[in-house]
């Protein structure tokens, strides 16, 4: 990588965490890059973002994913 | 390169997961691990497309939005400031899909705000919110599924797949009350409605006569709202039913002569719009094979036909099959022309389609129509088996071709043409036959194509159509003028329709006044004798004779050669003079014309002015012997006063009567012939020249000879008058036979004196003066005395005669001019003005004393 690609991909990096901060994403800033290259590979935001939210969501289930029926409802 | 993209992917996922775990938990566990990057990699497996579009713009401003709405207004410029300085950086290194970046941002933190906000709600409210489990017992079972999506989000509409089941639950509840209600599926009965449409009876829905319709038997149990809008289908049905059932029977029927050729081309016609419908039909038909979707399991949003497609599909053909049950309705009864007339009637109607469908039935069935018509008029030809055509022919003689060999038939003419064309075109082909048969002419044809090229219309089959009344307007008025100008050149022309009518007036109307004169002198002796005894061979001869000896000589033998003697059916008191009569035989065509009823009427007239001219040659037959001679001047001399007083008088009485009865002689004459003859003459010739066609002629014709026998007394209004002519014309030959007698009876006295004074000396006087002598009679050689007394006696018996004579006849004139003012249908002022001034002029003649000396 050249340096000026460096320099390019480092000031976008931080601008998209300033951005995530201000949001209030709660992610760190190596997740965050993690999460740009997906992106840009192609994947669907929308999933990435489910995956993010369940895997945030840990604490709270806890049996095999396909048939959890929450305590709640 | 996928495969390298792939490891990427899959290294930097493993690597998510670590990272998103090791948040949680500093130290996460191996199987843990495994299983949380298992549901990440299904995660991210199954939602491969987003379901919005790539704008990182819009993106960015609905986040901006957001952030302004909760009041970090100076959040929301920072953002502002950092998306622009983010989207400006391009080129290697920088992020490519800024869109997907955005949107992960956006829909984490919204996430995380959900979580938060949903924790607390869910506990107490657990349906409200804006989670994705919201109602139906079955949700946790799809909650875990792939299938997941986001309602409504703030700020823009994102488009999702079938949300819950809701809807499916529902529509599964509609099938199961459905199938309860009804006995049939619905698919069954759209196909026996499909069924009925074609006339047959289905599984369910069959014809019911008592009803007059298609019917759901009651027996099915269907909601009312099902058997309704069957029946109204099924109307299809029935009228179909109606329309096929015409057809098949007019088909079966039409070797039987019941059904034409106008009735068989609108089978034809119907035929071909139900073979339209019979499409419509199978298109249907496959349509149906399709299932319903809410009532079946299985069910697309293909092409299915249901009980209310299938009404929205039979609106139009419903129309047209109304009409043609209509139409069937009216024409059963009907045929030919007064078919095509029927339906013209009801193709005047304002809405375009059914405008459209009527145009297109009435052209194929007025084709059979408007052939014959072309053929008619180009060719003469009637192609008329059924009877349908408007011209009917009857097979009549040749002379009466013109007058009742065709004639129109009202019933079979249809109201699109008009009663005058409908008479050209009757005109034109009769014209042709007449050409063909009775002139035996070719050239119509050259006329006919004539007209064909300047109507521009061809002469072949079809060219013809309804609609194109103008086209058929122009081509019959071109084939009649032409027709008409032809038939009318070869009647003047090869026949000298002129020539012979000119012939006529001068022969049978006695127009030929030298002729005429040498006729009766040659033929009047002859005709004296009673009719029996009259030979016709000698008539004729002396008729040759009469002709030779005239200016008729120089006519043309042809018209010569027509013109014969006939002695009419006499009974046994007949002289020849009452059965005698002229002829001129007028061959075809020319007869058609000169028919037997109009020869009849000639001969009339001819009798008539034959009587007339009888009398007057009598007349001046008497005048001959009455011209002052020497005979008399001798009588008159050697006669005693007394007598020769009486020979005064008798004489000029004789005279007065015979002045009296030749002016009005004359003047009748005079009548006839300027008044009548010559104007009616001048009035015919001058419409034969305008006249366009036979029948204008024939009419002139008419016209001309009416005006004749009305003016010529010899009307039936003027029969009195008529007689009282004859009886005057009686008095005139009685007049002449005793003015014969009275000059007779003078010149005998003149031989008698002659012979009485030169009895002794002339023994050389000539032989006729003996002649006179061998007559048996009371003239035997007496004494002059015994001869004044004879004198005397004959002159008062004949005074006395006369007297009588002049007496009836000043009557019976009288009478006669006083009936002339009554006759007001005839102009008869001139005959009666010259009349009178006659008796005027007699009257005061009369008053004279008849026993002045007056210079003989």
């Amino acid at each position: 990588m050249d340096p000026d690609a460096a320099q390019t991909a480092r000031e976008s990096l931080d601008l998209a965490f300033h951005m995530s901060n201000i949001l209030d994403t709660g992610l760190d800033r190596h997740t965050l890059s993690v999460l740009i290259a997906l992106c840009d590979l192609g994947l669907n935001p929308e999933a990435l973002a489910a995956v993010v939210k369940e895997l945030q969501r840990e604490p709270t289930p806890q049996a095999p994913m396909p048939s959890s029926s929450s305590p709640i409802l | 390169m996928e495969e390298e993209d792939q490891r990427k992917v899959t290294d930097l996922v493993i690597e998510l997961v670590r990272r998103l775990l090791s948040q949680q938990n500093p130290t996460p566990n191996p199987p843990h691990l495994s299983q949380s990057l298992r549901y990440a990699f299904r995660i991210l497996s199954s939602r491969l497309t987003p379901s919005v579009s790539p704008d990182a713009d819009a993106v960015a401003e609905s986040i901006k939005r957001c952030l302004a709405t909760q009041g970090n207004s100076s959040d929301a410029l920072t953002f502002a400031d950092l998306y622009s300085k983010f989207a400006s950086k391009n080129g290697p290194g920088s992020v490519n899909n800024k869109w997907a970046v955005l949107y992960l941002l956006k829909i984490i933190s919204e996430d995380r705000k959900n979580a938060v906000n949903g924790m607390d709600s869910s506990v107490f409210l657990p349906n409200l919110g804006l989670n994705d489990d919201e109602t139906g017992n079955d949700s946790r079972v799809l909650n875990g599924k792939d299938n997941r999506d986001k309602t409504w989000k703030k700020g823009f509409l994102l488009v999702s797949k079938d949300p819950e089941n809701l809807r499916e639950i529902s529509y599964r509840e509609f099938g199961n009350l459905v199938k309860d209600e009804n006995d049939v599926t619905e698919e069954v009965l759209v196909k026996d409605v499909l069924y009925a449409c074609q006339g047959i009876d289905g599984k369910y829905v069959k014809f019911d006569s008592s009803l007059d319709g298609y019917a759901l038997s009651d027996l099915v149990k269907v909601p009312r709202a099902t058997r309704t809008i069957v029946r109204k289908l099924c109307e299809l049905g029935w009228l179909f039913r109606k329309v096929n059932g015409y057809i098949s029977e007019s088909m079966d029927g039409f070797p039987a002569e019941d059904v034409g050729t106008v009735g068989q081309a609108f089978c034809a016609a119907l035929q071909n719009e139900l073979s339209e419908y019979y499409k419509l039909l199978a298109v249907l038909e496959a349509q149906s094979m399709n299932p319903i979707p809410l009532v079946s399991e299985n069910a697309s949003s293909g092409n299915y036909l249901s009980l209310r497609r299938l009404s929205v599909w039979f609106a139009e053909p419903m129309v047209k099959m109304r009409l043609m049950a209509a139409l069937v309705d009216k024409c059963k009864a009907l045929r030919g022309g007064a078919m095509a007339g029927a339906i013209h009637l009801h193709a005047q109607h304002g809405d375009l389609l059914v405008h459209d469908f009527m145009r297109r039935l009435l052209r194929r069935v007025c084709s059979p129509l408007f052939e014959m018509v072309r053929s008619w008029v180009l060719e003469g030809e009637l192609e008329d088996i059924f009877a349908e055509f408007f011209i009917v022919g009857q097979p009549v003689k040749v002379e009466s071709l013109w007058r009742e060999g065709y004639r129109l038939h009202a019933g079979m003419l249809p109201l699109f043409i008009s009663q005058s064309i409908a008479q050209r075109i009757l005109r034109t082909g009769k014209s042709i036959n007449f050409l063909r048969v009775c002139c035996d002419d070719r050239g119509w044809a050259d006329a006919a194509t004539e007209a064909v090229a300047a109507a521009g219309v061809t002469t072949r089959r079809g060219g013809l159509g309804y609609g194109e009344t103008d086209a058929l307007e122009s081509l019959v008025m071109e084939a009649a003028k032409r027709i008409d100008k032809h038939l009318l050149d070869v009647i003047y022309k090869r026949y000298k329709f002129k020539e012979h009518c000119l012939a006529i007036k001068r022969y049978l109307l006695l127009g030929q006044g030298d002729f005429v004169q040498y006729l009766m002198d040659i033929v009047g002796p002859e005709l004296s004798e009673p009719a029996n005894t009259i030979s016709s061979f000698k008539l004729a001869g002396l008729l040759e004779s009469a002709i030779r000896s005239s200016n008729a000589q120089y006519d043309d033998p042809d018209i010569l050669d027509r013109l014969r003697v006939k002695m009419m059916p006499h009974g046994t008191g007949d002289r020849g003079w009452d059965v005698f009569s002229l002829e001129y035989d007028a061959r075809v065509p020319l007869d058609t014309v000169f028919t037997e009823s109009v020869m009849t009427r000639y001969l009339r007239i001819f009798n008539f002015l034959w009587k007339l001219r009888r009398v007057e040659h009598a007349l001046i037959g008497a005048w001959k012997t009455m011209k002052p001679n020497c005979i008399t001047s001798h009588v008159y001399t050697k006669l005693q006063r007394a007598v020769k007083m009486q020979l005064f008088s008798t004489l000029r009485r004789c005279q007065v009567l015979w002045d009296e009865m030749n002016h009005f002689v004359t003047n009748l004459q005079y009548y006839i012939m300027f008044e009548v003859l010559e104007v009616s003459w001048s009035n015919f010739s001058n419409e034969m020249e305008v006249a366009k066609d036979l029948d204008d002629l024939l009419g002139a014709h008419e016209k001309y000879l009416h005006s004749i026998v009305e003016k010529s007394l010899l009307g039936e209004r003027s029969q009195t008058l008529y007689k009282s002519l004859f009886v005057l014309f009686d008095l005139i030959m009685q007049f002449r036979s005793h003015a014969d007698r009275l000059y007779e009876g003078i010149h005998e006295l003149q031989a008698r004196t002659v012979e009485s004074s030169s009895n002794p000396r002339d023994k050389n006087k000539p032989r006729k003066t003996k002649d006179k002598f061998s007559e048996p009679g009371y003239w035997v050689t007496e004494g002059r005395k015994a001869l004044t007394q004879r004198a005397s006696e004959f002159l008062q018996n004949m005074g006395q005669d006369l007297d009588a004579l002049a007496t009836d006849y000043k009557s019976l004139l009288e009478g006669f001019l006083a009936l002339l003012p009554v006759q007001q249908h005839i102009d008869l002022k001139f005959l009666l003005f010259r009349s009178l001034m006659s008796f005027s002029l007699c009257c005061h003649l009369n008053e004279q004393s008849p026993d002045d000396p007056v210079d003989i």
